[in-house]
């Protein structure tokens, strides 16, 4: 009888225990071969990060205690990529490292993701081949390792996926090229200035629908075209494959406030 | 004899059901404390968190500060760019016409609205769709003709209306861009501009260091 307590003990702290889900790998920065470093002091010989005169003491090492630095993190890429990094850490792939968890990862997403990306740890240089330095990988492929939707699996069906295949080449998609970023990281200009910044926080122009209407979707479409589409959900899962067929009845009321309103030429308060 | 197996019994019965109750109580306090030491916070939580935020719902502090309710502050320190163009703001309950509404629903405050941890409607942190009936509720009453009859859930719903951000669903945008074509005549996003200061690569700076060389 006695025995009871104890088990009991056990049983309860087997059961906290089992509260505490598998501590998620983190990927531990060993030494490289001479193969490896080679290769990898090509592409960035070869990248607008050389050009630019960033070094690799710029990221891989410490500028206060001069400490060699094997794998950088985003404070690295912040110390030149300040807007860039801060939306990244506002969105839902940096907000667990804003917050001093460890890093996203596809196995704690509930959104449908691949299962072989499950582990991947979610850091700048996941999307971004740092050392080559090429944003076109990071625009569409390296969406689709981790992403498994209807939507993300759709994109290849859509026109705009047309536009980014033969636009342009290495090491960023032009202007006219349509990608995931286009809509989900969207080129803005950083508050009054004429500044162009990468948008990294993903979920800025997600919800509300409106929002990407005006900030992505009105960059090459008409309002109601935009409008028609991004409020329609099939279409939506299917990534515009085709032209909307719903009118949104929002447009009729406009049109008919505005009619009343030049044939009374007494302005009513608009609906708010 | 039979008294005395009586009485015994109950003396067991109240031993076991003390001894069950510590048990349970130091069951209870190993559970907490290794959800706490090992930073296992999320057996806390008191229902499902929101879209946005259960990807760091371990972590209770970014949005509470002990048992305090959750601030504005709180919410500012994530949000601050969705709300940079608040047409519910604070300037527009300083005009005392609206300044009585608050009354009704305290607006000013992000949870009046929006609740956590609780499954409501999904856009954002959960929120009721009909709140806007604390304060519009003639819009669909016959205040305006046009909406007269319109549900009391749909203002947003239906893709007509945006409580905090009226840029791009505002009356005089829309007005602004009917009749638009499909495509517009310019069409194309910012252009991405990168400065380089080289003609060519400088030599690399480290070297050893990645093979395990040390500094």
């Amino acid at each position: 009888m006695k025995l009871m307590p104890v088990l009991f003990c056990g049983v309860m702290l087997w059961l906290g225990l089992s509260a505490i889900a598998p501590l998620t790998p983190i990927a531990i920065a060993s030494p490289i071969t001479q193969a490896q470093l080679d290769e990898i002091t090509t592409q960035w010989q070869d990248s607008t990060h050389a050009l630019a005169d960033v070094n690799c003491s710029s990221c891989h090492q410490n500028e206060e205690t001069q400490e060699f630095v094997q794998a950088p993190g985003y404070e690295s890429c912040q110390s030149c990529h300040e807007p860039e990094t801060e939306t990244f850490l506002l969105g839902k792939h940096g907000i667990r490292l804003q917050e001093g968890l460890s890093p996203l990862t596809p196995a704690l997403a509930r959104l449908p993701m691949h299962a072989e990306a499950s582990d991947r740890p979610l850091n700048c240089n996941t999307c971004h081949d740092v050392h080559a330095l090429q944003t076109r990988p990071a625009a569409v492929d390296a969406c689709l390792t981790c992403h498994n939707d209807t939507h993300s699996n759709n994109y290849k069906n859509s026109p705009h996926a047309t536009l980014f295949s033969p636009a342009g080449e290495l090491p960023r998609p032009d202007a006219s090229a349509v990608t995931c970023a286009t809509c989900h990281l969207p080129r803005q200009t950083l508050g009054e200035t004429d500044r162009v910044f990468v948008n990294h926080n993903n979920t800025y122009t997600l919800l509300p629908r409106d929002r990407m209407v005006s900030d992505v979707c009105m960059n090459c479409h008409g309002l109601e075209h935009s409008y028609n589409s991004i409020f329609d959900d099939d279409l939506v899962e299917a990534n515009f494959d085709q032209r909307p067929t719903q009118e949104m009845e929002t447009f009729e009321l406009i049109r008919a406030f505005e009619q009343q309103r030049s044939s009374q030429n007494a302005p009513e308060t608009p609906p708010e | 004899m039979i008294s005395w197996l009586k009485q015994h019994c109950s003396i067991q019965s109240f031993i076991k059901t003390r001894t069950a109750i510590i048990v349970l109580i130091v069951g209870f306090v190993i559970w907490f404390g290794a959800a706490f030491a090992m930073d296992q916070k999320q057996i806390f939580l008191p229902g499902q968190t929101s879209e946005g935020h259960h990807l760091f719902e371990a972590s209770c502090s970014s949005c509470h500060e002990g048992f305090k309710p959750v601030s504005n502050d709180n919410c500012n320190r994530c949000h601050e760019a969705e709300l940079a163009a608040d047409v519910h703001g604070v300037k527009k309950f300083r005009d005392p016409r609206w300044a009585v509404l608050l009354e009704d629903i305290d607006v000013l405050t992000c949870t009046a609205c929006h609740n956590e941890h609780v499954q409501m409607f999904g856009r954002g942190v959960h929120l009721h769709p009909d709140l806007c009936m604390a304060c519009h509720e003639g819009i669909i009453q016959g205040d305006l003709a046009s909406h007269d009859g319109f549900t009391p859930d749909g203002c947003w719903t239906a893709g007509c209306h945006n409580f905090h951000d009226h840029r791009s669903i505002s009356t005089a945008f829309l007005t602004q861009n009917l009749d638009q074509p499909f495509m517009l005549p310019t069409p194309e996003v910012p252009e991405l501009g990168v400065e380089v200061t080289l003609d060519r690569a400088p030599t690399p700076d480290l070297d050893r260091e990645f093979l395990g060389g040390g500094t």
